[in-house]
């Protein structure tokens, strides 16, 4: 059995891919060898076998279905990408209307408001200062609304206090 | 008409087409070995082809040049399928080595005497059971006549596995043509 590296070396010899020096080396080898002979005798059969192998294959179309295919698909690639629509002027208007118009709304909601509670029967005091609590009154509502700050003014303890170690 | 062509003349590039689809689209077959397939990636080529015509220098033949973008087709096609399905049997005892090692020798020559039609045919068939990598392997050798260099290259592998491949697959060429000769002889 033949050494599967004497083997590759064999079929590199039988491709031109030996230096020279070496190309003798597997020469006298081969004068020697029978074994080597036959598998090179092998090799050289199967490459004449396959030579003119793609020449017999045939494309099986015609030149001018096969050519409209690859000339459409040219032609496809090659057209510019089609350009966008030009927008018409109100489209062009809306991204400035739209955040205007959002805007105007909100105005509108403020002074809406500022009316109602602007009324000489809504009133803002102070109802018990020492707890930091505030009282809106609309009469015309009827409602009453208590705003409470927590903690309350009074119960914040002074910097002293937090220092102190009991 | 490469000059024309390349200047956007495309019923130049149609008369090259034309010339050469056969041999373009022959490779395409060789490596994939389905019709379909072989056909949309020849045209594939001549459109990427038109598209790189101006990087073609003549450094070799138009038609060795088309051959190459082809094969490159072919070969992302077939990286791509080889991801998408599990390994073969048969790769698997490749892979892991030696099969060819053992394989007797053919001392006959088992296409001796057979007409051009049906030799191609035998090989046809027994291409068809090789692995896509001994196959590409194959075609790049004795067809695009590429060295184990250029091979390895093409093929992201060693020139050692090249050489193993190439060997593998032509001593089951070698074995396969000669299981089609006793199969036709009984």
């Amino acid at each position: 059995m033949i050494d599967y590296k004497d083997q590759l070396k064999l079929q590199s010899y039988l491709d031109g891919e030996l230096a020279e020096s070496d190309s003798r080396e597997v020469a006298d080898w081969l004068a020697r060898n029978p074994e080597a002979a036959a598998l090179k005798t092998e090799l050289d059969q199967t490459r004449k076998a396959l030579s003119g192998f793609e020449d017999g294959i045939k494309l099986p179309e015609s030149r001018e279905f096969y050519w409209s295919k690859i000339r459409r698909e040219i032609q496809r690639q090659e057209a510019p990408a089609p350009p966008r629509p030009s927008e018409p002027w109100l489209y062009r208007l809306r991204r400035f209307l739209v955040p205007a118009t959002g805007l105007a709304v909100v105005g509108l909601l403020v002074l809406t408001v500022t009316r109602d509670t602007g009324s000489f029967d809504a009133s803002v005091e102070t109802a018990l200062e020492d707890s930091g609590a505030f009282t809106y009154h609309d009469d015309t509502a009827g409602a009453t609304l208590v705003w409470l700050s927590y903690p309350a003014d009074n119960e914040i303890p002074d910097d002293d206090d937090l220092n102190s170690v009991d | 008409m490469v000059k024309a062509s390349q200047a956007g003349d495309m019923v130049a590039f149609e008369e090259l087409v034309a010339r050469h689809r056969d041999k373009i689209y022959a490779r395409a077959y060789s490596m994939m070995r389905n019709e379909e397939d072989a056909i949309d990636l020849s045209q594939e080529a001549w459109v990427k082809g038109w598209q790189r015509l101006k990087q073609f220098q003549g450094e070799s033949s138009f038609g060795t040049w088309m051959t190459r973008i082809v094969i490159n087709l072919c070969l992302d096609q077939l990286r791509k399928h080889k991801r998408q399905r599990t390994e073969s049997i048969e790769e698997m005892n490749e892979d892991s080595g030696g099969v060819e090692r053992q394989m007797p020798v053919v001392t006959v020559n088992p296409t001796a005497g057979l007409e051009r039609g049906e030799l191609r045919q035998r090989i046809d068939r027994a291409l068809g059971q090789l692995s896509h990598e001994h196959r590409t392997a194959l075609v790049l050798h004795e067809f695009q006549e590429l060295e184990y260099k250029e091979i390895a290259k093409v093929m992201g592998c060693s020139i050692g596995t090249v050489m193993s491949r190439l060997f593998y697959a032509r001593r089951k060429m070698a074995a396969l043509l000669a299981d089609l000769k006793r199969e036709n002889s009984k």
